[in-house]
């Protein structure tokens, strides 16, 4: 067998072994805790409706059979399994009667929308800036960026958010400071409504990419200045390379690699959402979803969310691994 | 007797080391005076505020009139029910600086023995804990600490910072691995192999004085790590109720409408905690510096 497909196969096995190892955990973390919401769900369902103890026990099999609590814990866990190959994540308590991925579907696109948007500006800034000032050795701007930049890196984002809430909501009134659109106006393409849209996201996008782009830039100009000493730059600066090209070509290239990979970890964690992020601003994304979801002990839902979270983590791992050669030609698999 | 001798001179020959760089660095200097500052207002808050409003404390209901203003007694005010303000500032500082401390010595604890072992011992056990690490490092943290805090709601102050602890280490157990796998290599260890010294007197009389400044950067991290999660989630009103730590005055600030009514009291919260987030990271800059003197020119600082 060739080295590389030896490589590819050990990758791949090892992904879908942890893959497995988190849905178990997830799937046993949420069942052990104690608290039975179903019977919770159908004792308030039969004090409006039904009085009837037959009924009521039939109702209870019912209900267990949809939300998949039959039998012992691991028959339960098997049919988890089957039924999360086949995509369904099983009936949801907070959207009854819909199911768990309807209701992420729902969330997604904000969540994609708010975080990815705001993840790819503070990094393309972050970046840039960072290697573009470490380049540029004499000027004074970087200098003054990197300190405001170790100010503000470590900053959480909620505090920053409160801050611009504080300021531009509640002092200026410039801006709104809950939810993701005016709810008055109903979900449309109209230029109305992506007005309002863009509106309510300033906030949050903001204090997100106050936060994250100085650490991107600080950790770019660390790279960027480790590598300045380095022999293969003062060569190519002696064979006379022009300046541009040695930027381009010798140093910007080796900054994106490692780079691109925390680019890549850091947008397969969004998926799970900001969650204090969102709910600070009441923004209907999976975060907000996932702290209704556990205020109801809503099962499904939970572990749907957690588990798809894993699966885009773990699956942005190894298309980055699967790519490095791409980006940088001196990776090699068999190595 | 005579190894003991040996690895307390190398813990102190560390130790010192350690105290002749925090005086060199002038970011160290800062951020340790900042964040010593604080650690002094914070445990000394209980005594703070029994000379400024007697045996009450400060988060007891009706400590002082409602809505009061700021006075010289309450230089923050009192809020809807009549708490000082001020009063709690001072104690949520001890509260969450505890959290953060206890928790940070939790992961530094087992990402230390983690590291150390997955990479002094290499082949199947380093293995086995790697895959285990890198499971825990991708299993998202906040919605198990949501789900524990709203199913125990009443955590004293040690299991919350157990719980922070125990989940938070997998990072900083990955960069000890590292440095571990690369100095076992160097010659000094293997001399003091040829030397007959056993594993764990190379692991402490060789490895670990090596190894002190990664430690300290993985504990200040955690630290950080601890609030900001505790913090987060008391912001969002998850946690135990009775842990009048800095993210529940945050949070009641906002709950009772302070951002309209009097602003300067959460930006007066917001920035202590800013404070402390900033100290703890001019520290950690300030020994990456010192470590990797290549860095040393970064900042314009």
């Amino acid at each position: 067998m060739k080295p590389l497909h030896k490589y590819l196969i050990k990758r791949v096995l090892a992904y879908v072994a942890t893959l497995y190892g988190a849905v178990t955990a997830i799937f046993f973390l949420f069942r052990l805790i104690p608290g039975n919401p179903i019977e919770a769900f159908i004792g308030q369902i039969m004090a409006t409706q039904y009085t009837e103890a037959e009924l009521a026990r039939s109702l209870v099999e019912q209900y267990k059979k949809e939300f998949g609590l039959e039998g012992d814990l691991f028959t339960q866990y098997v049919n988890y399994l089957k039924q999360l190959l086949r995509g369904n994540f099983g009936v949801s308590l907070l959207g009854f009667p819909r199911p768990a991925q309807v209701l992420i579907l729902q969330s997604l696109p904000w969540t994609i929308g708010l975080l990815g948007l705001s993840a790819v500006i503070s990094w393309t800034l972050g970046v840039v800036l960072g290697a573009f000032t470490a380049w540029k050795r004499e000027s004074k701007i970087g200098g003054a960026l990197a300190g405001l930049a170790i100010v503000f890196s470590q900053i959480p984002y909620y505090i920053v958010a409160v801050l611009l809430v504080l300021t531009f909501s509640y002092m200026l009134g410039w801006l709104p400071a809950r939810g993701a659109y005016d709810p008055r106006l109903s979900p449309s393409l109209s230029i109305q409504f992506i007005a309002s849209v863009v509106v309510h996201g300033t906030l949050p996008a903001l204090s997100l990419v106050l936060t994250q782009a100085f650490g991107w830039f600080l950790s770019t100009r660390y790279l960027t200045i480790s590598l300045l000493g380095e022999d293969f730059l003062i060569y190519a600066e002696a064979k006379g390379i022009k300046p541009s090209r040695l930027f381009k070509r010798y140093l910007f290239r080796n900054i994106l690699l490692p780079q691109v990979t925390g680019l890549g970890i850091s947008l397969g964690f969004m998926i799970g959402g900001q969650i204090v992020m969102e709910t600070i601003f009441a923004y209907p994304g999976i975060g907000y979803l996932f702290s209704r979801a556990l205020g109801m002990l809503d099962y499904n839902l939970i572990s749907g969310i957690l588990i798809l979270q894993s699966f885009v983590v773990l699956t942005a791992n190894l298309i980055l691994d699967l790519i490095y050669p791409l980006i940088d030609p001196r990776v090699r698999y068999y190595e | 007797m005579n190894s003991m001798l040996k690895s307390s001179v190398s813990i102190a020959r560390a130790l010192k080391g350690i105290i002749r760089i925090i005086g060199k660095n002038n970011k160290i200097k800062i951020g340790f005076c900042i964040f010593l500052a604080l650690l002094i207002v914070g445990f000394a808050s209980p005594y703070i505020n029994r000379l400024r409003i007697g045996d009450k404390r400060p988060h007891d209901l009706g400590v002082g009139r409602r809505w009061e203003q700021p006075s010289i007694k309450f230089p923050l005010g009192t809020d809807d029910y009549g708490r000082d303000i001020f009063g709690m500032l001072l104690v949520g500082i001890m509260y969450s600086l505890s959290i953060g401390l206890l928790a940070g010595a939790i992961a530094t604890l087992i990402a230390v023995t983690m590291g150390f072992i997955s990479g002094y011992k290499g082949g199947f056990v380093d293995h086995t804990l790697r895959t285990f690490t890198d499971t825990l490092l991708v299993i998202p943290l906040w919605p198990i600490y949501m789900a524990i805090a709203t199913y125990i709601p009443k955590l004293p102050l040690e299991s919350v910072a157990l719980l922070l602890g125990i989940f938070s280490w997998p990072g900083a157990a990955r960069v000890i691995r590292a440095q571990v796998l690369s100095l076992k290599e160097r010659a000094f260890v293997k001399l003091a192999k040829l030397n007959m010294l056993n594993d764990l007197e190379i692991v402490f009389l060789e490895l670990l004085p090596n190894i002190a400044p990664y430690i300290i950067i993985g504990f200040i991290n955690s630290v950080m790590g601890a609030i900001f999660a505790e913090t987060g989630l008391r912001l969002i009103g998850i946690g135990p109720p009775l842990l009048p730590t800095l993210g529940y005055l945050l949070s009641i600030t906002i709950g009772v409408g302070m951002l309209s009514v009097r602003p300067y009291v959460v930006a007066a919260v917001v920035g202590v905690l800013a404070l402390i987030f900033i100290s703890l990271n001019l520290i950690n800059i300030g020994l990456e510096e010192e470590f990797n003197p290549r860095l040393k020119k970064v900042t314009g600082l």
